[in-house]
């Protein structure tokens, strides 16, 4: 927690220095600090494609440094970051054919029964490909990227119930397939 | 309160995410193409409230309204062209008021 709020602070003290002095070796520093995560939740949103995550990261940080003075401090400088990589995606997804980041409904078909492979890895990743594309996105940002359910709102522009309500349905889905997944197991064992 | 199986997909979750990627000459590329920032400039907005608060002015300089609004102000009596003047001042003042609220607001 301390953690964090030492990263805000360097981050608040870089944004001023890039503000104030046109600093943009400042700029530079935030780039670095904070491109690894960015270009991950891309590579996330848009299921692997590293080429297209890097092109939107770009995008996405090109217009952090034009926006730069709009940046209030009322969220954390990487949540802010990942709001505007989130809505780069959204609008790339509506010009191109990637699947829509801000479908917030199209319930997903029926969780596959128990997989019978014995790879929890592989079959996990299947399954979360078998949920809404808003429980992933929401489930990607609360869970993988650490942010709370306030955070995911912001980012993803989403009312908070609406993200929890995501976050609570995904868990689930992927709880009864786990549960399913590990009596087949059981079963592959004893056979 | 987290429930066992709650913590075993967040575990799963978390096992399946890579992390932050490494940085490979990407923000060199960033910063190669990163345009000069531009300042915005006051000068055009101070220009613009002068020129307003000039013209305005001068228009009610030579009314007899503004006259006769204020000289009943100033002697304490709420004349028609005195109130007239009142409320053209709180219009006014609510209309700076909103403005400076919204600019604030989108900073």
């Amino acid at each position: 927690m301390a953690d964090s709020a030492a990263e805000a602070r360097i981050d608040q003290s870089l944004v001023a220095r890039a503000l104030l002095g046109n600093d943009r070796r400042a700029f530079e520093q935030l780039l670095r600090r904070h491109q690894g995560i960015v270009r991950a939740q891309l590579r996330r949103l848009l299921h692997g494609d590293e080429a297209a995550a890097d092109d939107l990261a770009q995008e996405a940080f090109l217009l952090a440094w034009r926006k730069l003075d709009q940046f209030r401090g009322e969220a954390k400088f990487s949540t802010w970051l990942y709001r505007i990589a989130y809505s780069c995606f959204l609008q790339a997804s509506r010009k191109r054919s990637w699947p829509a980041g801000d479908a917030d409904e199209g319930e997903a078909e029926q969780l596959p029964a128990a997989p019978h492979s014995v790879d929890l890895q592989v079959d996990f990743e299947r399954a979360m490909r078998q949920l809404s594309t808003a429980e992933q996105t929401v489930l990607l940002h609360c869970v993988q990227l650490s942010l709370s359910h306030e955070e995911a709102a912001f980012v993803l522009a989403m009312p908070l119930g609406t993200v929890k309500t995501h976050a609570t349905r995904g868990k689930a889905k992927l709880k009864a397939w786990l549960a399913a997944w590990n009596e087949t197991a059981t079963e592959e064992q004893t056979s | 309160m987290s429930h066992p199986h709650d913590d075993a997909i967040e575990a799963l979750l978390r096992k399946q995410f890579d992390g932050p990627v490494r940085d490979e000459g990407f923000s060199e590329r960033v910063m190669q193409r990163l345009p000069p920032r531009h300042q915005r400039m006051a000068w055009p907005l101070w220009a613009g409230v002068v020129a307003g608060t000039a013209a305005c002015w001068l228009s009610l300089m030579f009314s007899p309204l503004l006259h006769a609004g204020w000289r009943d102000w100033v002697s304490g009596e709420l004349s028609a062209p005195a109130m007239t003047l009142l409320l053209a001042l709180a219009a006014m003042s609510l209309l700076a008021s909103w403005w400076s609220v919204a600019e604030a607001d989108d900073r």
